[in-house]
Formats: C-alpha cells, sequence, structure tokens
C-alpha cells in the first residue's frame, strides 16, 4: 500500500540559505501525523512546498501516486490537498458561508449544490449559527474554525493544518482537538505543524521532527518526546545529559 | 437560511423591475429635452459604473483605464460605419469583442501587478490609447470622426428629431449591466472574484483559478463598457479622441460605484442617479466652461463619502450584522 503523500529527498534553498536540506517523509492514508520543530526548522517551508506555494529547489513531490511537484497550488487542490494558514486568510468581506461556498465550488459546479455542501461543513465545524456573519466579525478561534471549514469544503483527502491550535486558550484548543480528530474519522489523512507539544502529542500517530531542515527523529509520539536528539534540539545540550 | 438568500435574490429582482418599468415611463412626463439628455446620461453611467464594478468592485482589480474600452467601441462601431458601411448594430458587437480581446492581451501582463501598481498601469495604457488615436490619420487623428446624418431610423441607429431611442437603449443597457451583475454574483465567477479581492493566496488555495478570473471579469467588463462607448457616439454623433477617450470617462465611470458602494449589486445605480444629474446640473449652471466647477463638486462628495462611509452609500442601510455572540 502506497502513502498518500510522500517527498523524496527535497531540498529548499533560499540564496545562501538551506531551508530543507533532503527531506525524505510519507504520511500513509487515514493517519494524523504531527510535524515539529524548533522555530525556524523549515516546518512552514515544507508545509509550503506540499501546499504547491512554491516549487522545491530539488527532489519530488508524491501525492496519491502523482508526481505533483511543479503543480500549483489551485491544480493540487483539485487533486485533493487542502490547507489552512497560520496567519488566518479569511475573506474578510465575504460571510462565512460565502468563504465556505468558495471551497465547495471545487467539486459542485452547481451553485445550490456547493450552498448545500457548505452548510454541511458548517454544521460538521460547529460554524453553523455563525453563517450570515462577516469573516471580518469572527473571533480568532472561530477564524482558524473557519480555515479549517473552508478546506474542508473541497473534500480533500489530506488536510494540511498549520498551527490551528497555536495562541487558542486551553479551551479552544480542546475543541480544536476534538474537530481534528472528527476530521480524520471521517476518512481525511491529517498533517499537522504545530507548536505546542503538549496538545499535539497527544492528538497525533506519529510525530516528524524536523530541526534545521533536516528530519531528526520520526516515530511514535510517545518515543519521539523522550529521544535525546528531540531534547537537545528544543532545549539545548544541558537538558539533553538530563534526561 | 437557503430561503432568506433566495428570497432576497428574488426581493432584488423584483425591485429591479419594478425601478426599470418606472423608468420607462419617465419619457411619458418628462418632456424637457435638457432633462431627458440628463436621464440618459444617467443611466449610461450607471451601466458602465455597473460594468466597471465587476472588474474592479467584484474581482478588485481597480482600473481608471477603462476610458480606452469606452472609446474603443465608440471608435470600432464608427470606423466600421463611416469606412465600410457596417450598421452600428454590428459595430457596436465588434466594439465589444475588441474590448474584451484587448482587456485580455493587456491583463496578461498587468495581472500580475497588485494593488496600485496595476492602477498606474491602467492609467499609462489608456493614455497611450489616447495618444495613438489622437495621432493615427486613418481614424481622424485629432479631428476625430463626424458621423454621416442618413435621417432617422432604428437600423442605423440615429436619431435627430428625438431622442426618446437613445432613452430607452441607455436604460437597456443598464438594465443588462445590473443583470449581468445580479446573475454572475450568485455563480462560481462570482465567488471566485470576490475572493480573489479579498485574499488571492487564499482563493489559490482552494482551486480558485486567480489568473482566469481575472481575465474573465475583465473580458465582462470591457465588453458592456464598449457598447457604453459605441451607444454614446451614436448619441452624440461626434468622436474625437478626447470626447470618447479622456481621462474624465475613467474617473466617471468609477466614482458611481464608489459613490454607491464599490463590489455591491446596487452601488453603482444608486451613485449614478446622485452624482450624475449633479454633475450635469452643475456643468448646465455654470455654463461650458463649467468644467471645473463639476470637477469640484463631486471632488467634495468624495472626499465626504469616504471620510463618512469609506463602503459607500449603500452601507447606510444594510443591517447590523451580530458579532460576538456565540463562540
Amino acid at each position: 500500500m502506497t502513502a498518500l503523500l510522500e517527498t523524496r529527498g527535497v531540498w529548499q534553498r533560499f540564496g545562501g540559505l538551506v531551508a530543507n536540506s533532503d527531506v525524505s517523509i510519507s504520511v500513509g492514508r487515514g493517519e494524523i501525523v504531527g510535524l515539529i520543530g524548533p522555530n525556524g526548522a523549515g516546518k512552514s517551508t515544507l508545509f509550503n512546498l506540499i501546499a504547491g506555494v512554491l516549487p522545491p529547489t530539488q527532489g519530488s513531490i508524491l501525492f496519491d501516486g502523482e508526481d505533483v511537484t511543479h503543480m500549483p497550488a489551485a491544480a493540487r487542490c483539485q487533486r485533493g490537498i487542502g490547507r489552512t494558514f497560520q496567519v488566518v486568510k479569511s475573506f474578510e468581506t465575504m460571510t462565512v458561508i460565502d468563504n465556505v461556498i468558495v471551497g465547495a465550488l471545487v467539486r459542485n459546479t452547481v451553485m445550490r449544490e456547493a450552498r448545500r455542501k457548505a452548510h454541511e461543513v458548517l454544521e460538521f465545524t460547529g460554524l453553523a449559527a455563525r453563517a450570515d456573519v462577516l469573516a471580518s466579525d469572527l473571533v480568532p478561534a472561530e477564524k482558524r474554525r473557519l480555515e479549517v471549514a473552508r478546506a474542508l469544503a473541497t473534500e480533500p483527502k489530506l488536510l494540511l493544518l498549520d498551527e490551528v491550535l497555536t495562541g487558542l486558550t486551553p479551551t479552544e484548543a480542546q475543541t480544536g482537538v476534538a474537530l481534528v480528530r472528527k476530521v480524520r474519522d471521517a476518512g481525511i489523512t491529517v498533517l499537522m505543524v504545530e507548536h505546542v507539544m503538549e496538545i499535539v502529542m497527544p492528538l497525533v500517530d506519529r510525530a516528524i521532527v524536523l530541526d534545521l531542515g533536516k528530519v531528526l527523529v520520526e516515530g511514535k509520539p510517545s518515543d519521539v518526546v523522550r529521544d535525546p536528539k528531540v531534547i537537545k534540539a528544543y532545549l539545548g545540550d544541558r537538558h539533553a545529559v538530563g534526561a | 437560511m437557503d430561503k432568506d438568500f433566495a428570497a432576497r435574490r428574488r426581493r432584488d429582482l423584483i425591485i429591479a423591475a419594478a425601478l426599470a418599468a418606472i423608468a420607462a415611463l419617465t419619457p411619458l412626463f418628462v418632456k424637457d429635452v435638457v432633462v431627458q439628455n440628463i436621464l440618459i446620461l444617467t443611466l449610461m453611467y450607471a451601466g458602465l459604473s455597473q460594468s466597471w464594478n465587476i472588474l474592479s468592485g467584484y474581482c478588485g482589480q481597480i482600473s481608471l483605464g477603462h476610458a480606452l474600452y469606452f472609446g474603443l467601441g465608440a471608435y470600432t462601431t464608427e470606423l466600421l460605419f463611416t469606412k465600410f458601411g457596417v450598421l452600428p448594430w454590428f459595430g457596436m458587437l465588434a466594439g465589444g469583442v475588441v474590448s474584451a480581446l484587448i482587456a485580455m492581451g493587456l491583463g496578461y501582463p498587468f495581472f500580475r501587478l497588485r494593488g496600485h501598481y496595476f492602477v498606474i498601469a491602467t492609467i499609462v495604457i489608456a493614455e497611450i490609447g489616447l495618444l495613438l488615436f489622437h495621432n493615427w490619420e486613418w481614424a481622424g487623428a485629432a479631428m476625430g470622426i463626424t458621423i454621416p446624418i442618413r435621417g432617422d431610423s432604428w437600423l442605423k441607429f440615429q436619431f435627430l428629431r428625438t431622442k426618446l431611442p437613445y432613452f430607452y437603449f441607455a436604460l437597456a443597457l443598464c438594465c443588462l449591466a445590473w443583470f449581468v451583475t445580479w446573475w454572475l454574483e450568485n455563480s462560481k465567477w462570482g465567488f471566485w472574484w470576490r475572493a480573489v479581492k479579498d485574499n488571492p493566496d487564499a482563493a489559490e488555495s482552494l482551486g480558485v483559478d486567480v489568473f482566469n478570473s481575472k481575465m474573465g471579469a475583465a473580458a465582462v467588463s470591457a465588453f458592456l463598457v464598449a457598447v457604453g462607448g459605441s451607444f454614446y457616439a451614436q448619441f452624440v454623433s461626434y468622436i474625437d479622441p478626447e470626447s470618447v477617450m479622456g481621462f474624465q470617462f475613467s474617473l466617471l465611470m468609477a466614482l458611481p460605484a464608489v459613490l454607491g458602494g464599490i463590489g455591491t449589486l446596487w452601488g453603482p445605480v444608486l451613485g449614478a442617479a446622485i452624482l450624475i444629474p449633479l454633475t450635469e446640473l452643475t456643468r448646465f449652471k455654470f455654463g461650458g466652461s463649467g468644467r471645473g466647477v463639476d470637477l469640484i463638486v463631486y471632488g467634495t462628495l468624495i472626499v465626504l463619502i469616504s471620510l463618512a462611509l469609506p463602503r459607500g452609500l449603500l452601507s447606510l442601510f444594510s443591517r447590523p450584522k451580530k458579532t460576538g455572540a456565540t463562540r
């Protein structure tokens, strides 16, 4: 059984800076995979390469058995890659339902069906009560939720979540975790970049730790957090010895 | 919720039909030629502004160069008529197609520009068009083209004794532009345009073809504006570069929409209904050389509107949305 997503020897250089070097990861169908690492580890770059914001300098990206390395973002969305943005990018002058309809139009050409799909997704993500409110009037936690709703409306096979749980209150984060689980139970594979270890670790099936642009460790969350290399990357040498 | 939405759409359509019917009856009561003239121009600018609004309001690509398409519509029609004897109705269609093609040709490089850079490009391109027509001997250069009078006829779309046919055509154009907007508003294109305006990156990630959305909006917008230009040429029966491609037309297409509410269905009509009579009356009052005065009047108006109601007059009527109620 092939993986849903695979990167093979991916490099990304920005001038002299190497943001990703020889990154090969794979995400299996139905998994929740966490992509973690300290600041500047290259998580966001890798994330953008997978979403199709820019092509990698070197290497290839396979999605669902197809080489998508040079495919633009919109085409990847049609193939089944949905994403959210770390800094939320709602369509501010549009209502919540209209925001979601834009996503739903990828697979529904008839407006009435797109609208129905959008309502369904709002129900699923718990935003139904806010359907007719302008996106600019949502509170931050709701905006995050809208990001997820919009991406879900495109009916993705793989959902890329970029720090959707960061910066939320503990209660909000817990609701977010529940939503991610629900998404996976609906048969959607999830790859999430996340900062907050204690929230993400119980949630993911597998964690991939990036450091200085390379894959440092990957494995079960419980193993990863105990790995001396990971502790060193996050906290420095001193703590690694103590662990 | 869906019912609300469908009801709102139907209500818009009914209001538009009612307004069109009332407008269609006004010539029965308004016999004054000066007033009729103002009504014709108001309807024409409402239609033009509505068309401008498709590219600049809905899709967010602010153009201050739409005079180019207006002029192209006028010139295509009159060149075809005077040089080849092609009826203005076909010329109108040809002008629309030419403008739409040129809009897409220009969009190809310029839609890569964002924000102010795009606006500047549109101004420059329209000025270049103006200069080209100023120097193009075959098209009459600075002398322009006088449309030969062949007597009142619908076939040649010219009327000396009455303004009514022009009135009804302007009304039809306004209705057409409104209806196209209404129809596109609830289509894939309408949603794509608004998404592109608000956030092109997010739109792209949701499968929106950003570039082609802009191209589509530009083509529809330019086509309708060119039809307006073609109409105007027949209406005034004399054209020269300044009188159909001057910068003031770009402004007069943008301002009603901005005044009424940019990117809204009713904004352009409302804005034109206020702005154009005001412009024409000040011009009429202050004589032929009063051009500066009318500019001052609506310059002031725009400043006041942008200070008090940056989203246009229509924002006065929109119900305040409940905010922050649930989390």
